[in-house]
Order: C-alpha cells, then sequence, then structure tokens
C-alpha cells in the first residue's frame, strides 16, 4: 500500500469511525425512549422495535473497530479490523434492505404489490446503516489492493 | 519389534525434518479476519452482527414475505372458506369439525371460524401449520445454516463459546448441536455423536431437549408472539446455561477436552447450499407433516369425544395454581406431544379466542418448549442413550418443569403480571 492510500484510509475511516459510533449511540437512544427523524434519515426504529438495541451494539463495535484500525493501517491486523467493521455494517445495511424487499413484493389488498406501492416501500426515509454502507464500500478498494 | 513412545517421536522429528519445510508466513488478510473472529474482545460483536444476520433474515424471509405475505391469504381467505362450502356435514359434524373446523362460541352460539388458526382442523390448521409457517421458516433457517457452516464460520463460533461452555462441563463444538437443533432437534441429537464422553452426551442431549426450540416451533412463536421473541429466547438460555451448570454438578464422568479442525475461511458455493438445503428440507417434512397430522386427528378427536374437557378438569387446577396458566392449556401440551409447533399452533387459536393474558401465552410457550421434546426427537434419544440415560433425562425434564414453570409463574407474580 502507498503511503498516500494508507494516509487517506488512516483519515477516512477515523471519520467513518466517528459517524458509525454517533449512529450507534443514536439507535441505542432509540431503542430507551424516543428516536429521531431528521430529513431523510431515520434513527426511531418504529419498523424493527425488537431489532433496534442489536442493531445500536453492532453500530458501536463496527465505530469502534474502524478507530482501531487507523492507527498503522497499511498492517494487515489493522486493515483486517477495518474489513470486519465494513462486513458488520453490510450485514446490518444488508437486512434493512431485504427487509423492504420482503415488505415490497406482497400487496395490501392484492396478491403482489402495485408498482406504486412497491416503489414507495424504497422511499426515504432510511436508517443510519444505509447511509453507513454506501461509505463502507471504500474498503473494498483495500482489500483489492491487499489482495 | 514395536516402538517406544519415545522413539516413536524420535521417528516422528525425523520425518518431519526431512519432509517439512519451515520458514516465516506472511499472514494474509484472510488469515487476519479469522484471528478477529476467535478473539473474545472482536468476536463477540462479529457473532452478534452473524446472529442478528440470521435472525433478522428469518424473520423477513419466513414472516413477512412468505407467512404474512402470502401464506395468510392463501390459507384464510381461500383455502380455509372454499373447504368449509364444498367439505360435507358442516358445523356440529363431528367429521367436518375433525377435518375442516371445529367453529368456537360466540354469544353461546356456535360459528364457523375465520382463520386457520382458530378452525382446528386437520385439512386447516394442520396444512397451515406445516406449508403455510414452518416450511418457510426451516427453509430460512437451513439456508443460513448452510451458508456459515460451508464458509467456515460455525467453527469458530464453538472456539468462541468455548470458555463459556466448559463452565457447565461442555466445550465450544457444542455449538453446532444447539445450533443444528434451532431447525430441528432431530438432527440435533445426532449431531451429539462426536462427543467423546457419556456425560456429555446425555448433558447435551438433555439441553437440546428441555431448552433449543426447533425452527418450526420458532417460526410459528415468530407468527403469533413476536414482541415477544427476546423474552422467550433469554428466558431459555437462561435455563440453559444454568441447568447445564446444576447438571454438571451433579452428573458423574469427564467433560473432556476435543480437538477440533477450524478450516480456513471460503465462498460457500450455490450446488453445496441448494443440495443441503434440498436434503434438510425434505428431510424434515418427512419427519414433520405425518406427526402435524397426526397430532391435529388426536387433539381433534379428544376434543369431539370429551376428553380434552376432562384432564382440562383434572389437569386444571396445576396448571392454574402451579404455573398461573388457564386449564385449556392441556390441548396445546398434548399436541406438543407429537409436535411443538402445532401446539403452538393451538395455543395461538386459544390467543385469538382470548383465553389468555399475555403473560400466560408466555408463560405457556416457555412450558411447550421444555416440557417434553417432540416425539420425534424422543425417539431417537431412545435409540442414542440406554435406560438409565433416558429415566435421567426423563426426570430432569419433570423436575425442570416444575421447578422452572413455577419460577417464572413466581417472577410473574412479584411483578405484577401473572
Amino acid at each position: 500500500m502507498k503511503e498516500g492510500e494508507e494516509k487517506f484510509g488512516q483519515i477516512y475511516f477515523a471519520v467513518l469511525g466517528v459517524v458509525a459510533l454517533a449512529f450507534g449511540v443514536a439507535e441505542l437512544i432509540a431503542s430507551a425512549g424516543e428516536g429521531f427523524t431528521w430529513g431523510i434519515l431515520d434513527s426511531s426504529g418504529a419498523s424493527d422495535p425488537m431489532f433496534l438495541p442489536w442493531k445500536a451494539i453492532i453500530l458501536l463495535a463496527a465505530g469502534l473497530f474502524y478507530l482501531s484500525s487507523v492507527n498503522n493501517f497499511a498492517e494487515v491486523h489493522q486493515l483486517a479490523k477495518a474489513v470486519m467493521a465494513s462486513i458488520m455494517i453490510w450485514i446490518v445495511a444488508g437486512m434493512a434492505i431485504w427487509a423492504r424487499i420482503a415488505s415490497s413484493i406482497p400487496g395490501e389488498e392484492t396478491w403482489f404489490n402495485n408498482l406504486e406501492g412497491f416503489l414507495a416501500s424504497y422511499a426515504p426515509p432510511y436508517c443510519p446503516e444505509m447511509f453507513l454502507l454506501l461509505f463502507s464500500l471504500v474498503i473494498v478498494y483495500y482489500i483489492l489492493k491487499e489482495e | 519389534m514395536p516402538l517406544s513412545v519415545d522413539a516413536r517421536w524420535d521417528l516422528i522429528d525425523k520425518i518431519s525434518k526431512q519432509t517439512v519445510e519451515f520458514g516465516a508466513r506472511k499472514h494474509t488478510l484472510k488469515d487476519a479476519i479469522a484471528e478477529l473472529t476467535v478473539k473474545p474482545l472482536t468476536g463477540i460483536p462479529v457473532a452478534i452482527a452473524v446472529i442478528y444476520g440470521f435472525w433478522s433474515f428469518f424473520c423477513d424471509f419466513a414472516g413477512t414475505l412468505f407467512t404474512d405475505g402470502f401464506m395468510v391469504r392463501l390459507f384464510d381467505e381461500h383455502w380455509l372458506p372454499w373447504l368449509q362450502s364444498v367439505f360435507p356435514g358442516g358445523l356440529k359434524n363431528p367429521f367436518y369439525a375433525l377435518m375442516v373446523d371445529a367453529g368456537h362460541i360466540e354469544g353461546g352460539v356456535l360459528v364457523a371460524s375465520d382463520n386457520c388458526f382458530e378452525a382446528f382442523g386437520v385439512l386447516t390448521s394442520g396444512f397451515f401449520v406445516v406449508f403455510g409457517v414452518v416450511l418457510w421458516a426451516v427453509l430460512a433457517f437451513y439456508l443460513m445454516f448452510a451458508i456459515l457452516e460451508d464458509a467456515g464460520y460455525l467453527p469458530r463460533l464453538a472456539v468462541l463459546v468455548d470458555t463459556v461452555l466448559h463452565k457447565i462441563g461442555l466445550h465450544g463444538y457444542a455449538i453446532v448441536p444447539t445450533f443444528l437443533s434451532l431447525g430441528c432437534n432431530v438432527p440435533g441429537v445426532t449431531a451429539t455423536r462426536p462427543l467423546e464422553t457419556r456425560k456429555q452426551r446425555f448433558m447435551m442431549m438433555t439441553l437440546l431437549a428441555i431448552f433449543v426450540p426447533c425452527g418450526a416451533q420458532i417460526g410459528i412463536m415468530q407468527d403469533l408472539v413476536p414482541e415477544m421473541m427476546g423474552w422467550i429466547f433469554l428466558t431459555l438460555a437462561i435455563g440453559y446455561l444454568g441447568f447445564g451448570f446444576i447438571l454438571n454438578k451433579i452428573v458423574p464422568g469427564k467433560s473432556p477436552e476435543l480437538i477440533m479442525d477450524v478450516p480456513p475461511y471460503q465462498m460457500p458455493t450455490l450446488r453445496n447450499i441448494v443440495r443441503k438445503l434440498w436434503i434438510r428440507t425434505s428431510r424434515f417434512l418427512i419427519v414433520a407433516v405425518p406427526f402435524v397430522l397426526l397430532g391435529s386427528i388426536i387433539v381433534g378427536l379428544m376434543y369431539l369425544t370429551g376428553a380434552m374437557d376432562w384432564l382440562a378438569a383434572v389437569l386444571g387446577p396445576l396448571l392454574m395454581g402451579w404455573f398461573g396458566v388457564p386449564s385449556e392449556t392441556v390441548a396445546p401440551l398434548i399436541a406438543g406431544f407429537l409436535r411443538k409447533d402445532l401446539a403452538v399452533g393451538i395455543l395461538g387459536g386459544l390467543m385469538e379466542q382470548g383465553i389468555m393474558t399475555t403473560f400466560q401465552v408466555f408463560t405457556s410457550v416457555i412450558l411447550l418448549c421444555i416440557y417434553f421434546p417432540c416425539l420425534a426427537t424422543f425417539a431417537l434419544m431412545l435409540k442414542e442413550e440406554n435406560g438409565k440415560e433416558i429415566l435421567g433425562s426423563l426426570a430432569s425434564l419433570v423436575a425442570m418443569v416444575f421447578v422452572y414453570g413455577g419460577l417464572i409463574h413466581l417472577v410473574g407474580i412479584m411483578l405484577g403480571v401473572a
């Protein structure tokens, strides 16, 4: 890994770690009481209250993994922590997307949803992990570089 | 002439020096990730994420998409009304009541059911439990299980929980039969065979039979009481560890170490996943379907002949006094001998009729889990354990039902919910 890439990785994943940590805290607070919806960001956990505390713990852990990976980022064991954090975010975000897919297929009155209802299932607001998913994909570059 | 132990080791040394090349090996990213997943500090959050993904997929695949999305509509809006219109007899006809709809009393009048949970018929409740709920739950469970198994995560989970399970006389490998039992107790009991001592096998089988609900049962519980699932699993996990600890202290025998192969992580192949899914799901259906239908017939006949009312009257004081559940719980408890998923389904019918409070439903679900293994599991235990061990397992079951069931009732009273 080149020095510039390492430097970028350190800064990028430190910021992402802080954001993941903040989202984790927000979801933890949301699971204890009422969360918040801010624009297209939804941290109320209204759709899956049973899973919310677990999701919060996973995001917190992912944030800590990212932060602990930034020192000597190019070293393989350190990089592995950032990869693991990203995989944890992919699991949580993947399940949030899967939940939308599963609920978008059957219709309310008919067997299958109509196009309008189907598309409406994917409309905002989105949960924090779906935003993190996008930014966590940067790790793929480092994985390919390492291999 | 046979070699002494020292001479053997010398020979091994000589052979390995000539055949094995030693040198520094650079850790790859895969190795580093593999290490992270077995160290407790990093491995536990990863395990939480994996289990989260597992159950989240399970709930949305089986619950949201198939059961709630399609099957409830298919069975309640099409299958049940069609059977009610074409099946000869009608309400009050015993054969009709057994096969289609027993009906229920509303304002002193016997009325037809409007959903398959309440109908209690072989062709309605029986079919709905198997094909409307359980099939999709089992399919989702085994799909995720096969992916984790083939990716190489399960052995790492075993290493991770090794320390905790040693406290109850088992080792990390016990997580494999436990996880398998969450799909179906039958392969779970079979998977106890690699355990080395009779003590470990006895303990494992007893814990599986009492505290690990099968995928079918979980599927029905998820459909009926989704908001209670966390509490149900927590109660069962406390029982599993607590009772395991006690068993470890009182059962004689040793709990030796077991060396386990931890393979490298790898990408699961579609062919293997499909094959495993087919074998496990089809075997499950072969075992489950006859028992569910037989269970429906027995419960239906007991209702029709009045045997259920008699049993409810006899066992009612015990059920109400000790466990805090109504006498109507007798029916699901009897059905539970054959299939626990069917039993929870019957419980769902009682719930819909407003016979039970939320806490009573919770207690009944726990009682159904712990009071006896289903017939298929019990038959396998008879094969795997000797007479003394079977008696031991049964004695443990009885003791556990009364102690744990009573304890839950007591906690309910103290919290003011029972």
